[in-house]
């Protein structure tokens, strides 16, 4: 047999049609994210665990006489699940549609996606529970068995299958959207909700329909893929973010794109496991990276004009809350006592996480931009210092400078893709920078994969502060943290701070007062990635440890979490939010795989019971009682009559 | 920015102005210049392309085609803040204040900008001195002095477009672009913000869109009328007012 390009046919063949298989998965589930997103306005990260869901339901269906025994019921194979399970799984959407999704239609998009960041967190986690890592097999259905022998390669059957279904069901929602009634109705119901209320059309039913369409897809998808993958509770973990870079690389929104890049993506990828198999796992953002360049808004996408950030901070100028001196001091006599009370290693990772959450509310407090990659720069950071520190035998001031280093050029090339995008493109674009980030780690020979870098030499600090104790230890850490914890107030309470908190509260009255706004959000974004190098770097020699859960999506999603839960753009919520998930984490410990599910859980109860977390809501407190002992005195005195005399309009004067 | 502007007249000059949203000419060729020292009105009915004109003069919107000169010089291909740096300063169609800002601080924003260190994040806001005394100038050239220390989203819609004004103001602009600055306000206010107008418009050139035809008789030196993205009439109130091409566009659809 000859060799093609110097591949052996069978062999280009056979990841081709690999490569086809798994782009008909992302097509699939494309799809489905693209209408969400399209209809909805929902970044709907939970698409891998309803993909998750139908393949269980496939095997659970199975399996029915062993998991209700007693009712007699029969196993119902494949082509029973085929029908039975998407409907079950849009079902199951669309009752998540109406007790959580749609409560958050009409906020930033930001909370849309963390809301389904927390949904997915529980589901996975539950399954976690149930199932553990280990996958389940399920058969091929009978009738779609053997393959055919085309010659240069053998086809089976199941998957040409597969392949011809996920292409008739693609096209089939496509045309249903874009060229019938029905779709037309469904796009009009999203520009213009009250045009079509007055139709007489019921537009909450009909976005409820919707998002249980597209998560009927991702089961059905996920039926489809039982026989072909193993089914685990992880299986939709791995394929969300590629999905997500798939939408992105399609252009959001964009329907026809999404499944376009879906199919060429698979090829690709398996195109390149064949000549360059190191990259096939990051091949699908590489490319991505490379469009955003060229393309900004997507291969199929339309470029839009839209300049506006979001502006979820809730703190409050001149509040005491927001005191930098006074806090600094009380946090130092604080945290200088803290390991009399805690063991000085809890009591650093406290403090590392704050630094962390402190420079993430740089960004997603005070630029108003939802990174969801910043892992890449925690992780990256710990890497290096812990390599410089154990392979390189440098001292620990020198190995932190390099991994500081390293995460502020990796922010500096990020921040350069993606800042000028908004909302949720701008979340799936960092996180999908940040995955590779993540896969570099994974099959680099020097960050020692699943094993990481252990025992990283913690070293003398200066050549004589000796880290090994642990005292010392936790006060460099407390010294690092308190000077990054100033470092941010003094940037936020900085001319450049201004104007970027006069960019969140009005972009394009800012670029009208001749701000270049582009660049000031990416300064403040070097900057943050610099700062959580910092947490990160200083992560890697107390622990002595770099590892893969340093890189990994998790960890972006824990440092937004505890942004969240402490108050997002306040100057404490940082601090407080990451001392609770730390606490919540050790106390959580003991219950095992059910970790993931808990932190879900508070994902999803924050975004919907406390949007301005704590000190937020702290804030909104003391700003009330403030507001009422006003009001008191304003009745004594006579209010000022001014020419200009009008109703006070409620809008908040912003360009939308 | 050297001005070679007292030989030609006219401090913006765009020609063929075209604008395309998918398929649909928001503005088509629209030839527009404005002399230096007026005030120059841009009316035509809703839909008419007016605020697309003014996206397209600030940048906001990339022509498809046609270009803009500003002194002479081609400002087709700036960004906006790049196009506001030259000195051409506009408002928007909504009020458009920093809301949570205190209404001083509006109007610092501005100061600051000249200054020259709004990148400085190592900084402390003291090191920009002492802005109080403009910022209380300016605030009482549009009567908020007593607001200074109010947040801008407390206050009534005509005190927001008056603190707009001074926000603008405070970047001394050559060239002022103002979007209906007289939309939802009262009849005192309109007054007001007229005198304000013609005042301001003694040092510099003010192209406005207005709905309010008396404001625009009694403010414009030159009125352009657009009518479905091309220009339908130009010239000063008096002969704009007799065109009967503008009377039947225009006066069937206003609405004031
Ligand atoms: N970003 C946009 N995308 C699509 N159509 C637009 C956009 N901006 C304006 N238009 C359309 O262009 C036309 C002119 O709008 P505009 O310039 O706002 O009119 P006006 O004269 O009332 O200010 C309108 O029909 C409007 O719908
Ligand atoms: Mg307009």
């Amino acid at each position: 047999m000859t060799d093609l390009l110097g591949v052996p046919p069978a062999l280009l063949f056979g990841q081709l049609l690999v490569g086809l298989i798994n782009g008909s998965f992302y097509a699939m589930m494309s799809l489905g994210v693209a209408i969400i997103f399209g209809m909805l306005r929902i970044g709907n990260f939970v698409h891998g665990a309803q993909y998750m869901l139908g393949a269980f339901g496939a095997w659970y269906l199975l399996r029915l006489p062993e998991l209700l025994p007693g009712l007699g019921l029969p196993s119902l194979g494949y082509w029973w699940a085929f029908f039975i399970v998407p409907v079950v799984v849009g079902m199951i959407g669309a009752l998540m549609e109406r007790l959580f999704i749609r409560r958050v239609y009409d906020l930033e998009h930001a909370y849309g996606l963390l809301l389904t960041v927390g949904l997915a967190m529980v589901i996975e986690g539950l399954f976690n529970v149930a199932y553990g890592a280990a996958g389940q097999t399920y058969g091929v259905p009978d009738a779609l068995k053997g393959g055919i022998n085309l010659g240069f390669m053998f086809l089976p059957i199941y998957r040409a299958w597969v392949i011809g279904a996920a292409l008739v069901i693609c096209f089939g929602a496509w045309f249903v959207i874009e060229r019938t009634k029905l779709g037309s109705y469904l796009r009009a119901a999203t520009e213009n909700p009250d045009l079509v209320r007055a139709f007489g059309i019921n537009v909450p039913r009909m976005l409820m329909l919707t998002y249980a369409f597209g998560v009927g897809l991702a089961g059905l998808a996920g039926v489809m893929a039982a026989p072909i993958y193993q089914v685990s509770p992880q299986m939709g973990q791995s394929i969300i973010v590629t999905i997500f870079a798939v939408v992105v690389i399609g252009g959001m929104g964009s329907i026809f794109g999404a499944i376009v890049s879906g199919l060429m993506l698979g090829l690709i990828e398996g195109l390149t496991k064949v000549f360059y198999p190191e990259a096939s796992t990051t091949v699908i953002f590489i490319i991505m990276t490379i469009v955003l360049v060229f393309r900004p808004a997507g291969l199929f996408g339309r470029e839009t004009s839209s300049h506006t950030v979001a502006d979820l901070s809730s703190g409050r100028v001149g509040s005491i809350l927001e005191n930098s001196r006074l806090w600094l001091l009380i946090l130092a006599v604080i945290g200088a006592a803290l390991p009399f009370v805690v063991y000085p290693i809890f009591g650093m990772k406290i403090l590392c996480l704050a630094l962390f959450a402190c420079a993430y509310n740089l960004i997603f407090g005070y630029v108003g931009l939802l990174a969801f990659g910043h892992a890449a720069f925690y992780g990256s950071a710990a890497y290096v210092t812990a390599h410089a520190a154990t392979a390189w035998g440098l001292p620990p001031e020198i190995s932190i400078f390099l991994g500081i280093c390293v995460s502020t050029m990796i922010g500096a090339l990020f921040g350069w893709l993606a800042i000028r995008r908004q909302g949720l493109y701008f979340a799936m674009i960092t996180l999908a920078l940040a995955q590779i980030v993540y896969f570099y780690a994974v099959q680099s020979g020097w960050t020692h994969g699943e094993d990481g870098i252990q025992s990283v030499p913690r070293g003398r600090l200066f050549g004589f502060i000796d880290l090994n104790n642990s005292l010392n230890m936790y006060y460099v850490t407390l010294a690092v943290f308190l000077a990054g914890f100033a470092f941010v107030n003094r940037i936020v309470r900085s001319p450049f701070g201004r104007t970027l908190k006069s960019i969140r509260e009005n972009e394009p009255r800012a670029i009208s007062l001749g701000y270049h706004a582009d660049r000031f959000k990416l300064i403040a974004f070097i900057l943050s990635a610099m700062l959580s190098g910092v947490a990160g770097s200083m992560k890697a020699i107390i622990f002595q440890l770099a590892s893969l859960a340093d890189v990994f999506f998790m960890t972006s999603a824990d440092v937004l979490l505890m942004t969240l839960i402490g108050g997002v753009g306040t100057m404490l919520g940082p601090v407080v939010g990451a001392t609770i998930v730390a606490v919540l984490q050790r106390e959580f410990a003991s219950f095992g795989a059910w970790v993931v599910a808990m932190q879900g859980a508070i994902f999803v109860l924050c975004v919907l019971f406390l949007r301005k977390g704590v000190i937020g809501t702290l804030e909104e407190f003391l700003s009330n009682r403030e507001e009422r002992r006003h009001s008191a005195l304003d009745e004594i005195k006579p209010m000022d009559r001014s020419p200009l005399s009008q109703t006070a309009e409620a809008d908040a004067g912003g360009v939308r | 920015m050297h001005k070679n502007a007292l030989q030609d007249d006219y401090i913006i000059e765009a020609e063929g102005l075209t604008k395309t949203f998918s398929g649909f000419s928001a503005v088509r060729n629209v030839n527009l210049k404005v002399r230096r020292h007026s005030i120059h009105a841009l009316i035509g009915p809703n839909g008419a392309g007016k605020t697309t004109t003014f996206n397209l003069i600030t940048k906001f919107l990339s022509p498809t085609a046609g270009c803009i000169r500003f002194n002479g010089e081609d400002i087709t291909a700036l960004r906006p803040a790049d196009v506001a740096l030259k000195g051409i300063i506009r408002s928007f169609q909504i009020s458009a204040v920093f809301p949570r800002m205190t209404v001083g601080e509006n109007v610092e924003i501005a100061l600051q900008r000249p200054l020259g260190c709004s990148y400085h994040f190592w900084q402390s806001e003291r090191s920009l001195g002492n802005l109080t005394e403009r910022v209380d100038q300016l605030l009482d050239a549009v009567g908020l002095l007593g607001y200074r220390n109010r947040p801008a989203a407390g206050l009534s819609y005509g005190r927001k477009r008056a603190l707009e004004i001074a926000t603008t103001l405070a970047l001394d602009p050559e060239m002022m672009l103002l979007d209906e600055p007289m939309s939802g306000l009262g009849h005192e206010d309109v007054e007001r913000i007229s005198e304000l107008i013609r005042k301001v418009a003694a040092q510099r050139t003010i192209l406005m869109v207005e709905h309010n035809l008396s404001v625009v008789a009694a403010l414009s030196d030159n009125i352009t009328v657009l009518a479905a993205g091309q220009v339908l009439s130009e010239g000063p109130y008096s002969v704009v007012s007799q065109d009967p091409r503008v009377v039947e566009a225009y006066i069937g659809s206003v609405d004031e």
